[in-house]
């Protein structure tokens, strides 16, 4: 008789399961799910250690959809008023529920799914590291964990607003997880750290992978064990389902514990120096290209980006044409932020203290001409984002062929430190050199539809050239604000013959990158006219600019 | 015997029938489902005030929160025994009515309740510099208009018994659309765009699906207005 009933139930459990996967909440769930995942994540680098957390924050919509399916297919006997012809036939309300619920395996095959092509896509894009199996399989168990919960709400709850009211409580901790700032958020169902992405390798506990998928696992056997408690009228069940409420519980609060234990001070210590000490931590080689010396930098895991990293730089050396003294360093840095307490819960506030100065005082943010850091969270793995991040590398090459800063550093105030190459034709002749090793990026100063930026610059109005990528990220501090004016010399420039431009700076280089070197200087020695920026209005009236409060500096020497 | 003007005999059958009218409605109008809706959003929103502590709640709070109401008011169209009320000499339009008149009261003390929860969240000085919230009613107003129309939409097709069912995601994945798919946001969130130009946007969206919802909300088959003679 028990494997009379146990084949009933899994015969009614294969059914559900089918009925689950086909259902609309679950297949809108699987598609917009891997919607949001590639949102999420195509911009930045593919790294396993960030994207497979993600992956799991991808799977929160379906998670959410596959608890409303679950509820709907668990509440159809009493929504449509069937309950008194379910009652007649030979199972139980209460071995149905345990179909139901051994029925939510059908939302599996699309978590799967997901997990397969998120996984293929990463790796086709030559994501760095390796995926964590623990916090893949955390995924699919929080698409299970939706769906047991549907089942025991529609257990008691019959109306479809029910599961409507489920999925909203059980998404609103995706959502408000930022508003704690402890521990607290490792506890929620799912959130996305923001750290990870700064991290140059996985830091073991953040987040706590295995207790966390634990913690799903044990919000199953207890949702399970509610939807049963509810529907099981059998006298001799009620011992099983006490323990086995008992040990999900258990399960619940010690893997919770085990959540607000705090990184072991050793593991941030090392990941701060990392972050700040990037010399020490990095692997550095010299590359040679038409006779200078550049230094590449880049965390151990990184090193199949150098190809991507070396080639806008090349680009730009292949067209410098004398030697510069001061070499290049290319070095990655980490946008690491130490008061982001799920990194640092349970440290002392001396501890926080001393590893923030060891973090300020990196070489990423001191003002530099020689070195250029490439945010290891930033830098795009592909597409157009890519091709801009490739040409604000060339651009910072560039400006350092020419004397100018590449890294400003964080600015001190609410003024940006950027100084402004006002009037210098070395300018113009970097935008040159980075628009000839790459591509030079469009822009519209004037006519209706034009937009512009004004920076002051010794109480002048200046147009200045905000160019893509800029304030993207992509590195710890960008290199001087660029003009419009300077922008609108080179894109005259590059309409002339490179050996001609080329000429004409290899004569007489050291004069040429001089701050005294002016745009008109540079424009009347190329034979063409200097362009001037001239701002149109919507009704075609001419606008002059007005210096915003406050002064940036020129750029010297 | 008087004789009485059609129009007149109406007139007057309409009035005596509203009391009985009003006692379906009530009796029908799914007060659990929009209850449950509008008091769990509310309280999850209380609960974060609460906890708030040095992050006060913002108007995207509220706009998370209000969902379960939207949710509820789409199970509000749907009238139970619509095959009966169809026979009654009264127009089908009048128990949606009816249910949609009830509802609305509770929409809008749902709304009160919860945006003063979030102002309750600032300290006093701030709480006059808080920014406008009439773009955040506007854009309520057009979410619960549009989910009428879509409720009312479903009334019309076979699928009428799941109407609430199919319209709640529906309109969800609406908002959602709204809230993150750029060429929408850009016209109707405030900020990107100016609170008066959002209100223009949102109060045009919901005039549009009030008058969808009017027109759903007609009678499926013509019905006979000509004085009867019995």
């Amino acid at each position: 008789m028990t494997n009379v009933r146990a084949r009933s139930v899994v015969s009614l459990a294969r059914i559900e399961a089918v009925h689950l996967s086909r259902s609309v909440p679950v297949l809108s769930g699987l598609m917009v799910s891997g919607v949001a995942m590639w949102l999420i994540t195509y911009r930045s680098q593919p790294l396993w250690w960030s994207n497979d957390w993600r992956i799991g924050y991808g799977q929160t919509v379906i998670s959410l959809t596959v608890l409303v399916g679950a509820q709907l297919a668990t509440a159809r006997s009493r929504r449509d008023g069937l309950q008194e012809l379910y009652e007649s036939f030979p199972t139980s309300t209460g071995q149905r529920t345990l179909a139901h619920l051994i029925g939510v395996l059908g939302a599996a095959p699309a978590a799967v799914l997901l997990v397969g092509v998120a996984a293929g896509a990463f790796a086709l894009q030559g994501a760095l590291g390796t995926p964590d199996l623990t916090t893949l399989i955390g995924g699919i168990l929080l698409v299970l964990a939706g769906g047991v919960i549907g089942v025991a709400i529609g257990s008691r709850f019959p109306h479809p607003l029910a599961g409507v009211l489920g999925a909203f409580v059980w998404l609103l901790p995706f959502s408000q997880s930022n508003r704690f700032n402890s521990a607290i958020p490792w506890l929620f169902p799912w959130v996305k750290p923001a750290q990870l992405s700064e991290l140059p390798r996985r830091l073991a506990g953040y987040p706590p992978a295995l207790a966390h998928a634990l913690e799903l696992a044990a919000i199953v056997v207890l949702a399970g064990v509610v939807a049963l408690a509810i529907t099981s009228a059998a006298r001799r069940h009620r011992v099983g389902l006490l323990v086995a409420g008992a040990a999900g519980l258990a399960g619940l609060v010690v893997t919770c514990l085990v959540q607000l234990q705090p990184i072991p001070t050793r593991d941030i210590d090392r990941v701060v120096s990392e972050a700040a000490n990037t010399g020490a931590a990095q692997h550095c080689t010299t590359s040679e290209a038409n006779g200078h010396n550049v230094r590449y930098c880049l965390y151990p895991a990184f090193g199949s980006l150098l190809p991507t990293v070396q080639a806008p730089v090349n680009g730009v050396l292949s067209l410098t044409p004398v030697q510069l003294a001061h070499p290049l360093t290319i070095s990655q840095t980490s946008g690491l932020d130490i008061e982001d307490s799920t990194l640092t819960h349970g440290h002392s506030s001396q501890q926080v203290t001393a590893w923030r100065a060891r973090l300020q005082n990196a070489p990423a943010n001191l003002p530099s001409s020689s070195a250029i850091y490439v945010n290891l969270g930033r830098w795009p793995s592909g597409g157009h984002q890519q091709s801009v991040a490739r040409f604000d590398l060339a651009l910072g090459a560039a400006e350092w062929a020419v004397g100018l800063p590449t890294n400003t550093g964080p600015p001190t105030g609410l003024l940006p430190t950027q100084c402004v190459p006002l009037n210098q034709a070395r300018e113009a002749i970097a935008i040159w050199l980075a628009a000839r090793a790459t591509h030079l990026p469009t822009a519209q100063f004037q006519g209706r539809n034009g937009s512009y930026s004004v920076a002051a610059v010794d109480g002048t109005a200046v147009v200045v050239w905000t160019y893509p990528g800029e304030i993207s990220g992509y590195f710890a501090s960008p290199g001087p604000q660029t003009t419009a004016d300077g922008y609108l010399l080179a894109q005259a420039m590059t309409k002339l013959p490179t050996a001609r431009v080329l000429g004409l700076l290899t004569s007489n280089w050291d004069s040429w990158i001089s701050p005294h070197a002016t745009n008109a200087e540079l424009a009347s020695a190329l034979g063409i006219t200097l362009p001037a920026v001239r701002l149109v209005g919507p009704r075609g009236q001419v606008i002059t600019p007005l210096a915003p409060p406050g002064s940036q500096p020129q750029c010297t020497t | 015997m008087h004789d009485v003007n059609p129009v007149e005999q109406h007139r007057r059958f309409l009035i005596r029938s509203l009391p009985g009218l009003a006692r379906h409605t009530l009796a029908t109008m799914p007060w659990v489902t929009v209850f449950a809706g509008c008091a769990s959003g509310t309280v999850v929103l209380a609960l974060m005030a609460h906890f708030a502590g040095h992050s006060p709640l913002n108007q995207d709070n509220v706009r998370v929160t209000f969902l379960p109401a939207v949710g509820a008011l789409a199970f509000v169209p749907h009238v139970h025994f619509r095959p009966v009320v169809q026979t009654t000499p009264v127009p089908t339009w009048i128990a949606t009515g009816g249910q949609i008149l009830l509802a609305l009261p509770v929409l809008a003390l749902t709304c009160w309740v919860q945006l003063e929860l979030m102002a309750s969240t600032y300290p006093a000085q701030y709480a006059k510099h808080l920014p406008a919230v009439y773009p955040l009613i506007a854009q309520l107003t057009g979410w619960c208009l549009l989910t009428l129309s879509v409720a009312a939409g479903c009334e019309r097709t076979r699928y009428a018994a799941l109407s609430g069912a199919i319209a709640a995601p529906a309109v969800f994945v609406a908002i959602a659309a709204t809230s993150f798919v750029s060429p929408l946001s850009q016209h109707l969130l405030n900020p990107p765009e100016t609170a008066p130009a959002a209100t223009v946007a949102w109060c045009t969206i919901a005039a549009a699906a009030l008058v969808l919802a009017v027109l759903a909300s007609r009678d499926q088959w013509h019905r006979y207005t000509r004085r009867l003679h019995l």
